[in-house]
């Protein structure tokens, strides 16, 4: 891709996971997903669109994701992303790998 | 899997998914926008097209599509240059068919059973005498003794192959090979009968009624796959027999068998020194070799010390019964074959390479273009791998119409005399992997260099130069000489080694064969014991046979023989009159013949007399000998008055006086140009049961083959003629092996000096237009003709020499595996190496002559404008 990694942009599995997430209060389109994940992070995690369209598309071939053409909130023509049942178990299972790995870090963070 | 599916749902609606892409991407944009006033989206955004090809590629199967694409870039590239592609694609089908051919021809060779459920655990048994100066095989007493104490067999048979005829009322009387088997013959060769039953051990107790098992082919041609001929009889050498069964279609184990007949033991067999059975077995599970040598080896001791009359000194020898073929002898020279035909590909794929190296000078430019839009080193390199791969395929594809025709070139050469009928040499699944593998692997071989070469093109030079661009220039070229040289080497190997079999042919048939061998027409006869019991009868039937045959129209002299010429003789222990008493008599060779077979060969005496009518009349004891025999008999002595005698089975007969001196006639068919030192026998000596008939005609020989046939029926209406052939025809099969072998290595080596030739003229025509400019120069400056023509060829032989320089040694170390097949040539011999060196040079100098020409053309003020 020879784009250089800057400050606040995601490894492609937590990516993953925090799009799994994010549909999982609402189908939404791509921009919306991005906008969502910026404003729940309090703008910490910015979604560069060159990693989240190639996600969403991967994700929906692994059946995880459903999409839908539908309306968007000014009427236009938008491309909806939607949890499937795969895609629930796939987010519990990486919600919990990651709350694992997250609450060692802190630990390792704490005790040092 | 469900990603595969929704693959290739998406692989029929390529519109639809590029557009909603192009939407969805869109929206983002727009959304973007609005939200963001002021900044440039697209510069937040990144490369759209690239973010959509990326969704895209997950959509589609990328990998094997920009396969595709290669593919179909090379097959437009091949398109372009339909002259190119089709000399590779031609010099590619003959290597490749050759290949694949020959493949078949040595896979059907050594992966020799017979149709044998595992062949490889049958056995033979024999046996030689302590020195191994001669072979036996093995008595019934001793065979039944072995079968009864041997442990590492699960079965042990024993069989007399015995030529029968056949007669009864479904057609006329027919010939066939007939063996007298042991009852568990099928079941030690593991066939069963597919009509009727098997032979079983009742049916060899002696006085139990005659029973036959038909061979398939029998079954299907004469009897027309009848199958209630099970349970009729019919008479096999005039004995009336029952048909118990019908074996299976291809099973003829132990010989070329037509009819499996019990082995009864006679008195005659019953004599524990009448070594006339031939011994096989099946090495019970987990027995190796060697443990069944070492236990046979025990038993014959113990039986050595039981009968030390008859079995002193006796050592087995226990073979696996592939090895004694006739086919397993000739494994080596397939192997010869199968490598001449490795060398023809291996030209053909430095060939190639050489027009693809050629070819990549005039591809630089585009190649430069494509690694500056982005194309990866690897990505050129796979494209050209693709390109090599193709041409090979197609090849392949072509190699195997090739293949087909070969193959049927050589079964139709080959007849049945070198080519056992279980040969497989058919086309089938195996032929077909070989096949693909061999042309993958050329592909990957030829293209490798040029494509490795051409993907470190210097883009900035290649570009700049405005598509001049030279590919490595001098090493390219350096590289392809190597190639030439290289094929020239092995060129000159398949010359050395087709000029030696083709002078080894043209020695046999200039051969003399020591007789006139035009219009004589041969068959062969055999007497059933059941009806000519004594050797009287045999005699008896032969001067009436006689009798009538001369006083056919047309026929000038007949002859009864026990051997053609070129074909063997009988072997006769004897005794010279005045020698030291031996303790084992020595042996010698003879031919047993009628008085009329000298003037059917039409052979004067050298010293003394022929045989006349009145010394069979009048039973004289006399003999004739060959040069050979008196010579190393009696050297320096006048043989004539000498006498001999013969002492078959250890009983010395009546001595024979030497009447006459006859020149050699070639007999050795093995050594096909050796003398051997020979007696003649009057038939009433030693009347022989099967024989040759032999007539000198005034007319066509073949013409007459009818009426000798109703001439020997007239005489008895059940007695089959056989093999009824002219002598020269016979002769002609028996120097077939040489022939065909000769002519398949001169195919071999007419395809490789061809194949080397273009190799050589491209390279120098490569190399001419890529100096043109320097000869344009040379010429303005006063060069003359002759110092271009000097400069081209001085460049193009260079590698003829070097491929010579390492060939030659090469050819007389290679031409040493023909060994065997060669006759009167030795290997290495340097005339036959002159002359393929010779005909190289030739094929040299053609193959520059062309380019050289248009060098010397070059007219020096449109190079050097072009400059």
């Amino acid at each position: 891709m020879g784009k250089e990694r800057s400050e606040g942009t995601l490894v492609q599995g937590t990516l993953d996971m925090l799009i799994l997430k994010t549909l999982s209060r609402s189908a939404m389109h791509g921009y919306g997903i991005s906008q969502s994940i910026q404003q729940f992070s309090d703008e910490v995690l910015r979604v560069e669109e060159g990693s989240l369209y190639p996600a969403l598309h991967r994700l929906e071939l692994d059946g995880v994701i459903d999409s839908e053409w539908g309306q968007s909130e000014n009427n236009r023509r938008a491309k909806f992303y939607r949890l499937t049942a795969a895609g629930r178990k796939r987010l519990s299972q990486e919600a919990g790998e990651w709350r694992r790995l997250a609450g060692a870090i802190a630990r390792v963070m704490g005790t040092a | 899997m469900q990603r595969f599916r929704k693959k290739l749902r998406a692989l029929w609606r390529r519109r639809q998914l590029d557009r909603d892409l192009q939407d969805e991407l869109r929206f983002h944009l727009e959304m973007a926008a609005e939200s963001s006033a002021g900044s440039n989206p697209r510069q937040l955004f990144g490369n759209v097209t690239s973010i959509g090809e990326r969704c895209r590629d997950l959509w589609t199967f990328a990998r094997i599509e920009t396969w595709w694409q290669d593919v179909r870039y090379a097959a437009r590239t091949f398109a372009k240059n339909p002259g190119f592609t089709a000399v590779a694609i031609v010099a590619l089908a003959l290597g490749i068919g050759a290949d694949t051919a020959m493949f078949t021809i040595f896979d059907g060779a050594i992966s020799w059973d017979m149709g044998l459920d595992h062949g490889e655990r049958v056995v033979v048994v024999g046996g030689t005498d302590a020195a191994h100066t001669q072979e036996f095989g093995t008595s019934y007493p001793d065979f039944r003794d072995l079968r009864a104490r041997v442990h590492s067999f699960t079965g042990l048979a024993a069989y007399q192959f015995r030529p029968v005829n056949v007669s009864d009322r479904s057609g006329l009387p027919e010939r066939y090979y007939c063996v007298r088997t042991s009852a568990n013959c099928n079941t030690v060769a593991r066939q069963k009968p597919l009509l009727g039953r098997d032979l079983t051990p009742d049916d060899e107790k002696p006085g139990a009624r005659a029973v036959v098992l038909l061979g398939h082919h029998v079954w299907r041609q004469r009897y027309g796959s009848d199958p209630a001929i099970v349970g009729r009889t019919i008479r096999v050498d005039e004995v009336p027999t029952l048909v118990v069964g019908v074996m299976p279609a291809g099973k003829r184990f132990p010989e070329d068998t037509d009819l499996w007949t019990p082995l009864i033991p006679t008195t005659a067999l019953e004599k524990r020194d009448n070594r006339d059975l031939m011994m096989y077995g099946r090495l019970a599970d987990g027995v190796k070799l060697t443990a069944a040598r070492t236990e046979m080896d025990t038993l014959m001791r113990q039986l050595a010390s039981q009968f030390p009359d008859t079995n002193k000194g006796l050592t087995p020898d226990v073979e696996p019964i592939a090895t004694i073929t006739g086919v397993y002898s000739m494994r080596p020279l397939f192997a010869v074959l199968f490598g001449a035909v490795g060398f023809v590909l291996l030209i053909a794929c430095a060939d190639v390479a050489n027009m693809l190296l050629a070819r990549a000078a005039g591809r630089a430019r585009e190649i430069s273009i494509r690694v500056a839009i982005g194309a990866g080193r690897m990505r050129i390199v796979r494209q050209l791998l693709i390109e090599s791969t193709l041409l090979s395929l197609a090849g392949g594809l072509l190699g195997w119409l090739v293949a087909v025709g070969g193959l049927r070139w050589f079964d139709a050469g080959t007849g049945d005399l070198v080519k056992p009928p279980w040969l497989n040499l058919k086309l089938d699944a195996t032929a077909f992997a070989y096949l693909a593998a061999i042309s993958v692997a050329t592909g990957v071989l030829f293209g490798l260099a040029p494509a490795l070469r051409l993907a470190k093109v210097d883009i900035q030079g290649s570009l700049k130069d405005g598509g001049h661009g030279t590919v490595g220039g001098r090493r390219s070229l350096r590289l392809a000489s190597m190639l030439v040289a290289f094929e020239m080497a092995l060129c000159v190997m398949l010359l050395a080694g087709a000029g030696l079999m083709i002078r080894s042919t043209a020695n046999l048939y200039a051969a003399p064969i020591g007789m006139n061998t035009a219009h004589v027409l041969t068959m062969r006869i055999n007497l059933p014991e059941a009806k000519y019991p004594a050797e009287k009868d045999l005699v008896r039937f032969h001067e009436l046979l006689a009798a009538r045959l001369d006083a056919l129209p047309g026929v000038e002299a007949t002859a009864v023989t026990s051997n053609l010429p070129l074909g063997s003789w009988m072997s006769f222990p004897y005794e010279l009159e005045g020698a030291a008493p031996a303790e084992r008599l020595p042996q010698l060779d003879a031919i047993v013949v009628a008085p009329g077979y000298f003037r059917v060969g039409q052979v004067r005496a050298r010293r003394g007399r022929l045989f006349t009518e009145a010394d069979s009349t009048s039973g004289a004891a006399v003999t004739v000998v060959n040069e050979s025999f008196a010579a190393k008999t009696w050297p320096g002595e006048n043989p004539l008055g000498k006498r001999l005698r013969l002492a078959p089975n250890g009983t010395a007969q009546a001595w024979l006086t030497v009447v006459g001196v006859v020149p050699d006639i070639l007999q050795n068919f093995r050594h096909p140009l050796e003398h051997s030192p020979l007696i003649y026998l009057p038939f009433s000596e030693a009347p022989q049961r099967v024989a040759y008939l032999m007539a000198r005609t005034a007319v066509p020989p073949a013409t007459l083959a009818q009426a000798f046939r109703t001439e020997v029926q007239g005489l008895d209406e059940g007695l089959p003629v056989y093999e009824v052939r002219t002598l020269e025809n016979r002769i002609a099969e028996n120097h077939l092996a040489t022939s065909l072998f000769g002519a398949v290595c001169a195919v071999f080596a007419g395809v490789a000096l061809v194949l080397a030739s273009i190799g050589l003229y491209s390279v120098t025509a490569h190399s001419v237009s890529q100096r043109m400019p320097e000869f344009g120069i040379r010429l303005a400056m006063g060069g003359t003709n002759g110092s271009i023509l000097r400069l081209v060829f001085r460049q193009s032989l260079l590698p003829l020499a070097i491929g010579l320089l390492a060939g030659l040694p090469l050819a007389v170390l290679v031409t040493r595996l023909l060994g065997a097949m060669l006759a009167g040539v030795p290997p290495g011999d340097p005339v036959t190496l002159a002359a393929a060196t010779g005909v190289l040079v030739l094929a040299g100098v053609a193959g520059s002559a062309i380019p050289a020409r248009r060098a010397m053309r070059v007219d020096p003020a449109v190079v050097l404008r072009c400059e």
